[in-house]
């Protein structure tokens, strides 16, 4: 089995341009309405041409699955039927969570209206608004209805979002304020000017009340979320989006009224969305590690306290343009642990110079005898999670390794020599005794002096 | 003070003098010469004891089996003279000096045994 999926890589790899950017796989399953489906035409061109194999599915037909015999069918699953209530029995909330499990990357639309895609999203640590309440603004001053907003990513936005050009993304649907869930990754947030209120048929006092369990303030402003990331456990990724149409032929073609000629960074976005979702951007992996003595080069079962230790890691980086794994040595706050429970030692693993790719640590076993793990563990947004753990045995030296005839304990090697030496002429002495008394006679000498 | 100690004086050093009298005609030679033995470790103990309390405890192990050797000697001397004791026929009827001797013999050497083994 392993012999054919390496030969496939290689047909894959020859037959480079027909194969995706992804590092987990080029198959994609687009839930669309039909009649929506022209309105994505660019974007559904674009990931045609980094090599991804597009099939789509109404959201209420039976076929494909997207799991059959517990195996998922694709690499990759974009639902863009935002406003659809009712999908196929097989498209629920519990079927794509089964898919992250799979490591099946999503993009899921949320929108203004009640799905079950919105109650979904609640569990993966986004609060959504009231329905009806789409993000609306009125800055800046321009010809576009006030829910039709564009927004500029901040440079701290997001690692997500690769090139950072001034061109505005536009953007119309349902923000979502963001949970304390570490595993979120904000990609695009909502401007300072905007909030959440009802425009088309919402009520006035849903905003209100959920405003007020929120705090004030808890439906506007930059803390609320349009597009956010999700990675989860086993690192699947799964991208939420406010509202679809960021990625529709309208707003990528869509010039600003205000200011002629500036293209919209919707097409963009969409490839940087894509990009991060289908594991081609920020994904990383440890090759091996490796552990020795200082100055040997043989890993062990088992040390012992207060050796000198040495520790490696090797880590890569997929790069989507060539489809290949490139040592990395960028990563700056790796730290290595070893932990017997607690970590015992916490230290930086910085990357060696010359070396590309090679993390390495020095550092003393402590004087303490155990099961003992060398630990790399590395969560940071929307970065592949690394973690690495191999587990050595610390022991005590050996009966004859600890260091003998030390000149410190010549005093008590002198005591008991000198009690061995007084027994063995006691003794000599005494036997004499037996036969002459005089022989007593240098005892008691030695007893007065 | 001094006419106190004076009046006292005499009589305390006559009293030790005539205990170191009785002991020196009294005792046997031999019971002398296991008691110098005696004195002898006693002395080594202490001075061991005292330079790791001062000086350093290091290497732990040899302090314990040079302090251990003498506190181990001594008990199996100080056995030896009781057996051996005129004083004390009665009490050890069936042990000759002899047997005496031989167990004080073998027990050390199993003592001095385990001490090395022990010393690091």
């Amino acid at each position: 089995m392993f012999p054919l999926k390496k030969l496939i890589i290689l047909a894959v790899g020859l037959f480079g341009l027909t194969s995706a950017k992804s590092s987990t796989g080029n198959s994609v399953l687009v839930v669309v309405e039909a009649a929506q489906k022209d309105d994505f035409s660019i974007f559904f061109d674009g990931m045609r041409d980094q090599g991804y194999e597009l099939t789509f599915r109404g959201p209420k037909e039976e076929a494909p699955l997207l799991i059959e015999y517990d195996e998922p069918k694709f690499a990759h699953v974009i639902v863009l039927a935002s406003d659809t209530k009712n999908f196929a029995k097989d498209i629920t909330p519990q079927s794509l969570i089964s898919l992250t499990h799979l490591k099946t990357n999503l993009i899921l639309g949320l929108s203004t209206k009640q799905t079950p895609l919105t109650s979904l999203a609640s569990e993966f640590g986004l609060i959504p608004p009231p329905p009806g309440t789409p993000l609306i603004s009125y800055f800046p001053k321009r010809e576009e209805p006030s829910t039709l907003i564009p927004i500029t990513p901040k440079v701290q936005d997001s690692a997500v979002l690769q090139s950072r050009n001034n061109h505005p993304i536009w953007f119309s649907g349902s923000p979502h304020a963001l949970g304390n869930n570490p595993l979120l990754v904000p990609i695009l947030r909502a401007p300072v000017e905007s909030f959440a209120s009802e425009v088309d048929g919402g009520s006035p006092d849903a905003i209100v009340d959920s405003a007020d369990k929120g705090g004030e303030g808890f439906w506007a402003g930059s803390q609320l979320g349009v597009v956010t990331g999700f990675q989860t456990l086993d690192g699947a990724r799964v991208t939420w989006v406010g509202g679809v149409d960021v990625f529709s032929d309208e707003y990528i073609q869509k010039q600003s009224s205000k200011r002629r000629g500036v293209q919209s960074g919707n097409r963009q976005f969409a490839h940087d969305v894509v990009a991060w979702t289908f594991q081609e951007s920020l994904v990383l992996r440890i090759d091996k590690v490796e552990h020795h003595r200082v100055n040997t080069t043989e890993p062990r079962d088992q040390y012992t306290i207060k050796d000198q230790l040495e520790f490696n890691a090797y880590i890569s980086k997929f790069n989507p343009k060539n489809r290949k794994w490139e040592p990395f040595s960028a990563l700056k706050d790796l730290q290595l642990e070893f932990t017997m429970l607690d970590p015992h030692i916490r230290t930086s693993l910085p990357a060696v110079s010359g070396t590309p790719g090679k993390y390495s640590a020095n550092f003393r076993a402590p004087d303490r005898h155990g099961v003992f793990k060398f630990v790399v563990d590395y969560k940071r947004k929307g970065w592949t999670a690394l973690h690495s753990s191999t587990t050595v045995a610390v022991v005590p030296p050996r009966h004859d390794g600890y260091p003998r005839f030390l000149s410190a304990a010549w005093p008590y090697y002198a005591g008991a020599i000198s009690t061995s030496v007084g027994f063995f002429l006691f003794s000599a002495f005494w036997l004499a005794g037996e036969v002459r008394e005089s022989w007593k006679r240098p005892g008691k000498a030695s007893k007065i002096e | 003070m001094a006419p106190r100690a004076a009046q006292i004086q005499p009589t305390a050093s006559s009293a030790v003098e005539t205990l170191w009298k009785a002991y020196n005609d009294g005792t046997p030679n031999r019971l002398k010469f296991i008691d110098s033995f005696l004195f002898f470790l006693m002395l080594s103990g202490i001075v061991q004891f005292v330079y790791c309390v001062l000086v350093s405890s290091f290497p732990y192990n040899a302090f314990l089996a040079g302090f251990g050797s003498t506190v181990g000697q001594f008990v199996l001397t100080a056995s030896l003279r009781s057996q051996v004791n005129p004083d004390n026929k009665d009490e050890f009827k069936e042990v000759s000096p002899e047997r005496a001797f031989a167990d004080f013999a073998l027990g050390s050497i199993v003592l001095h045994f385990f001490v090395y083994n022990f010393l690091g």
